[in-house]
């Protein structure tokens, strides 16, 4: 950590950035004030469940934001990074559940799944790197030209390459935890919190603030920020792109495994799980602005806060319908997003 | 002994369109070196080849004897030279500070950033003035001098400077130079690049003059002030 902080603070860029954008403003009034009513009509619960995955659509997006930010790269198989993150936590929690059957440990117990999520960041830091590396880094050394076009149709292989990878090796069969940890839920009032939905919350909330600390305070996150600024700028002051490119590849999908691992008890792992987190994901980012983490973190709350309005006034069934159609506003009427895109030379290349 | 930078017999250009016809030079450590000559001569694609933006196709380039014609770009930043670029490649959401200590991303040691933060200030106290501030809001003037203190902050060996007068007001330009006589006198050796040829003559050693992507003329500065041609081509005498 520098000795001297140099970055303006987090509320601080976000007050900067919104005192620039009235919409954003706007928007996150709106999203603040419809807390209060799903948490008044829809009761307490749904307002926990509406915090706890606007976390996780957050953790998600700041992957995306940061992998197109970066590179360029309209990332399609973030969702399947999310579901490699959820395989891992399966197959390495149930062992240590089925062990715990029998002998009864309550450290153990205790930081079981956690052990399960580390590694599922791990597996996905490392899978993030070879898929750069493999897929991305030839192509960058061949040509840049049509960059992002050629890697959005790289994505979408992958993605396929993944997904039918994990049905033809593990099948189409759901593997859930649906509990992490045996504890009766907490009860406040009417409110049931269970453990996982707090630890899912605080895994989110950890994670986003640690790589918040990392980007804007760190040598190597400094260059990461420099990179998605200026590349040959960030070539001039001796700094090797090729390794932020990994790195930073390797960051999004770590987290957004992270995220598969910690939402395994909603979302069993199966092959196409990392759909509809990828959806919302890309909802977040084109609604706050291609490109912007700090914005994706905020955009996260923003689509949860949607998605809970929707299924609570309108039927589970539109829960897709009324993100679509907001985002179509969104392309309509500020085209760069509510907070604005933070993209280098995407016109020019 | 050989110099801190030679530079021999290269061609180099952007796809089938050749730039650099066999140039040739030479700058020796301690020297204040300029390159002139009009638009389109080439003298950026000169500075970007040897910053190794551009890979040449034929000769070579050595820095400290060491070849670097095929070294990449960041690495030749890390072995000691430093490349202001003309459109100043600046970070310009990060404030001046930032841009400065990402000047010394390859310096490890907190100390000596700190000192070289010290130093760049001492040539620029506007920079101090405006540490906060991001670099993209601030004037053209104030933005060449923090891309400069930028290639001054891992204490390069030999430091580039493409066109620093380009786009600057007279009295900024006056500025930039002093700043330049400075370094020198520091003793940081430079290659600069520029249009400007009277101002820059008066405050270098040696220059080269190129043409149509060839170097015409070389000597020192107080020779090349006096000859005709120069005299005729770019003073307007």
């Amino acid at each position: 950590m520098e000795a001297t902080r140099v970055q303006p603070s987090f509320l601080e860029r976000v007050m900067l950035n919104m005192r620039a954008r009235p919409a954003a403003w706007i928007v996150i009034a709106m999203t603040l004030g419809f807390l209060v009513i799903i948490g008044i009509f829809a009761g307490p619960s749904q307002l926990i469940n509406t915090i706890v995955t606007g976390g996780m659509w957050a953790l998600m997006a700041v992957g995306l934001a940061l992998v197109f930010g970066v590179m360029n790269i309209p990332h399609f198989a973030h969702g399947d990074s999310f579901m490699i993150g959820a395989y891992v936590a399966y197959f390495v929690f149930t062992p240590i559940q089925a062990y715990l059957r029998d002998n009864p440990n309550p450290f153990l117990s205790a930081v079981g799944p956690l052990i399960g999520w580390i590694a599922a960041a791990l597996v996905g830091f490392v899978a993030g790197a070879v898929m750069e590396k493999l897929v991305f880094y030839p192509l960058r050394m061949r040509t840049r030209r049509g960059w992002v076009m050629n890697t959005f149709l790289l994505t979408v292989g992958i993605s396929f390459v993944l997904v039918y990878g994990a049905n033809l090796i593990l099948g189409p069969n759901f593997r859930g935890v649906p509990n992490y940890w045996n504890v009766p839920p907490i009860v406040i009032g009417s409110v049931r919190l269970t453990m996982e939905r707090i630890a899912a919350f605080v895994v989110a909330i950890v994670a986003i603030v640690a790589f918040w600390i990392f980007l804007s305070n760190t040598r190597t996150g400094r260059a990461i920020r420099a990179v998605a600024q200026d590349e040959m700028g960030a070539e001039m002051v001796g700094i090797n792109l090729n390794f932020i490119y990994t790195l930073t590849f390797a960051l999004a999908t770590a987290m957004a495994a992270l995220a598969g691992a910690s939402l395994l008890f909603m979302f069993p792992a199966y092959p196409t799980v990392g759909l509809k987190p990828l959806y919302f994901a890309w909802y977040v980012v084109m609604l706050v602005g291609l490109g912007n983490v700090q914005g994706a973190i905020v955009g996260g709350f923003i689509v949860a806060v949607l998605q809970t309005l929707t299924q609570q006034f309108f039927g589970v069934s539109y829960e897709d319908v009324v993100p679509v159609v907001v985002m179509i506003l969104v392309l309509l009427l500020v085209p760069n997003g509510i907070f604005g895109s933070e993209v280098k030379g995407i016109q020019e290349q | 002994m050989a110099a801190l930078l030679e530079v021999e017999h290269i061609n180099a250009g952007y796809g089938f369109l050749q730039v650099l016809w066999d140039v040739s030079l030479k700058v020796e450590k301690g020297e204040f070196v300029c390159l002139l000559g009009a638009n389109g001569a080439g003298k950026t694609t000169t500075l970007r080849t040897i910053a190794g933006f551009l890979k040449p196709t034929a000769g070579d380039i050595r820095f400290e004897g060491q070849s670097i014609a095929k070294t990449p770009a960041y690495q030749i930043s890390q072995m000691g030279i430093s490349f202001v670029s003309e459109s100043l490649n600046l970070f310009t959401n990060m404030s001046v500070r930032e841009n400065l200590l990402l000047g010394a991303y390859r310096v490890l040691d907190k100390k000596k950033q700190l000192q070289a933060l010290d130093f760049v200030y001492s040539l620029f106290p506007r920079l101090k003035e405006r540490e906060r501030q991001l670099a993209g809001t601030m004037s053209g003037g104030e933005r060449k001098m923090l891309a400069i203190a930028r290639g001054m902050m891992s204490m390069p060996k030999l430091l580039l400077v493409d066109e620093p007068s380009l786009g600057l007001a007279p009295q900024v330009v006056v500025t930039v130079f002093e700043a330049l006589q400075t370094l020198r006198k520091e003793g940081v050796t430079i290659l600069l690049v520029e249009q400007n040829v009277p101002s820059t003559l008066r405050i270098t050693d040696r220059g080269y003059v190129m043409e149509q992507g060839k170097i015409v003329l070389e000597g020192p500065s107080k020779e090349l002030m006096n000859n005709e041609h120069v005299r005729v081509a770019y003073m307007g005498i």
